[in-house]
C-alpha cells in the first residue's frame, strides 16, 4: 500500500526505485528525497493506441510520471481524497477525479456509452462527464478525489444501487451500469423532484458516492 | 431511521414509509424509491400561498420506498435533531430532511431576518420524529436557560428549539457610523429554555458588514 492518508485532503506516497507512479499533473504538494516528475505525453500507459483513444475520448487529463526514491505529498484543490486498494479487480473512475495511482496498474479507457444503449449515450450528457471512463486493473492503490466525504456502498446481486450522476465518483467490481429515468409528466412541466436521472449499478462490487452534487 | 454516514451523508432506512427532503439532495439509494416534488410544502393551498408570500423558498420532495436512501448537499455537515412534540425553527437553506410525519411551515421572524440575510420568515418543523439540519462545519448545540440567555451572530445561527423568545439586538453606535465597527453590531438574543444550533462559520449577512 504505497499511499498513506495524512488527512482527508492529503496523501503521502512512497516512491521506490524501479516502481513508477502516475499522478495528475500539478497535484504534487511537497516531496522528500530524490524524485523526478516528468509530463506524460501518452497520458498514462498503453502506448500510442491508448493515447489516441484518450484524445478521442476527451479523457485528456494530463498525467505525469513520478519516479525515484522518496516520499511525495499529493493533494488537489482542497478536495477530499479517498484511497482505494485493488486486489486484481478493476476500478472505473472519471479521469478528472484521478489523483494518483500505482504504476503497476493497467490503465485503459472504456466506452461507457456501449452499456445501456441510447440511455448509455445520454449518460455523458446528463452527468456532464465523458462517455469514456478510465479503468485501472491489477494489484495496487488508487487515490481519487471527491467533493466532501465519500461513502462506499456495496452492490450485490439482486440489490442494485442507484446513484445521482453528479454524486457518482467511481465503482469497482463486476458491475453493469445504465442510466435510468424517473421522468414523469411532472418533470416535463418543470415541477420535478430534481431526481429525474439516476445511474443504476447492478452486479457485484461497490460504488463510491460523494456527499455532494457538485462537480470537481 | 436516520443515520449519519461520515458526517456529511444522511442514510434513511425506509420500510414502505416516507421522508421529506430538500429537492435534489438524493445522492444514492438501493431498493425501490419514488420521488415526488411536494407542491407548496404539502400543507395545502394555505401553505402554498404562505410560501409564495413569505419568499421562504423551501422546495422539498417526498421520498417513499423500501430500502436505504442517501442524502447529501454540497458536502455540508449534517446534524440530527430529535423532536418530541416540540417545534424546531430552522433556516430553510439549512433543512435537509425530516420524517414524513413532521409538519413543516413558515413563521415570521421579524427584523432579525433582515440582518440575518435570510428573509423575514423562517421554517418550522413540528411534531414527533427526526430532522436533519445542515451546517457549514460541525455545529455546536448551546443550551439556553432563564438564567443564561444567549446572543448569536445572525450569520452563524442555523436553528433553535424549545420555549425561546428571540429578539434582535443592535450595537450600532457612533463608531459604527464612522466606519469603525467591530463587525459584531447585530446579534439575535435568545431568552427562555431551549437549544440553539450554531455553525462555526458566518454566511454573508447584511449585518456582517457593519
Amino acid at each position: 500500500m504505497p499511499f498513506r492518508e495524512i488527512n482527508s485532503k492529503m496523501v503521502e506516497a512512497t516512491v521506490v526505485p524501479g516502481q513508477k507512479m502516475y499522478s495528475q499533473r500539478g497535484a504534487m504538494l511537497a516531496y522528500r528525497g530524490d524524485v523526478s516528475f516528468t509530463p506524460n505525453l501518452q497520458g498514462g500507459q498503453g502506448g500510442l493506441a491508448s493515447m489516441i483513444g484518450r484524445r478521442v475520448a476527451g479523457e485528456a487529463t494530463p498525467l505525469m510520471t513520478v519516479e525515484g526514491s522518496g516520499t511525495v505529498l499529493f493533494g488537489h484543490g482542497g478536495h477530499h481524497i479517498q484511497v482505494i486498494a485493488l486486489a486484481g479487480d478493476t476500478l472505473y473512475v472519471e479521469a478528472d477525479r484521478l489523483l494518483a495511482f500505482d504504476g503497476t496498474l493497467q490503465q485503459s479507457t472504456m466506452f461507457m456509452g456501449s452499456q445501456g444503449g441510447v440511455m448509455g449515450m445520454v449518460r455523458g450528457q446528463v452527468t456532464g462527464q465523458g462517455l469514456f471512463t478510465t479503468s485501472l486493473k491489477g494489484h495496487g492503490s488508487v487515490a481519487v478525489m471527491a467533493h466532501g466525504g465519500v461513502i462506499e456502498l456495496p452492490i450485490t446481486p439482486g440489490r442494485e444501487v442507484h446513484v445521482d450522476p453528479q454524486a457518482y465518483v467511481a465503482h469497482h467490481g463486476d458491475v453493469r451500469n445504465k442510466l435510468s429515468t424517473a421522468l414523469g409528466w411532472r418533470d416535463m412541466v418543470g415541477r420535478g423532484s430534481g431526481e429525474a436521472f439516476q445511474l443504476e449499478l447492478s452486479g457485484s462490487g461497490a460504488v463510491y458516492v460523494q456527499a455532494s452534487e457538485e462537480k470537481l | 431511521m436516520f443515520r449519519l454516514q461520515g458526517g456529511k451523508t444522511l442514510a434513511v432506512d425506509l420500510t414502505g414509509d416516507g421522508v421529506k427532503a430538500k429537492n435534489g439532495s438524493m445522492v444514492a439509494y438501493d431498493g425501490r424509491m419514488a420521488f415526488k416534488k411536494m407542491s407548496g410544502g404539502g400543507e395545502g393551498i394555505r401553505g402554498m400561498v404562505t410560501r409564495r408570500l413569505t419568499g421562504e423558498q423551501m422546495t422539498m420532495m417526498e421520498v417513499t420506498g423500501q430500502g436505504t436512501c442517501y442524502f447529501a448537499d454540497r458536502a455540508s455537515e449534517i446534524n440530527l435533531v430529535t423532536l418530541r412534540g416540540d417545534k424546531l425553527y430552522v433556516e430553510a437553506s439549512n433543512l435537509l430532511a425530516t420524517d414524513a410525519g413532521l409538519r413543516t411551515g413558515t413563521t415570521f421572524t421579524g427584523l432579525r431576518g433582515g440582518a440575518g440575510g435570510n428573509g423575514l420568515f423562517t421554517t418550522t418543523v413540528e411534531g414527533t420524529g427526526q430532522a436533519a439540519i445542515m451546517s457549514d462545519g460541525t455545529a455546536v448545540v448551546l443550551r439556553v436557560t432563564t438564567r443564561y440567555p444567549l446572543s448569536v451572530d445572525p450569520g452563524a445561527y442555523i436553528a433553535h428549539q424549545g420555549n425561546l423568545q428571540q429578539h434582535f439586538q443592535s450595537g450600532v453606535n457612533f463608531r459604527t457610523l464612522m466606519g469603525e465597527g467591530s463587525g459584531e453590531s447585530f446579534q439575535i438574543r435568545f431568552e427562555g429554555e431551549g437549544l440553539v444550533y450554531v455553525q462555526p462559520s458566518e454566511r454573508n449577512t447584511l449585518g456582517g458588514d457593519v
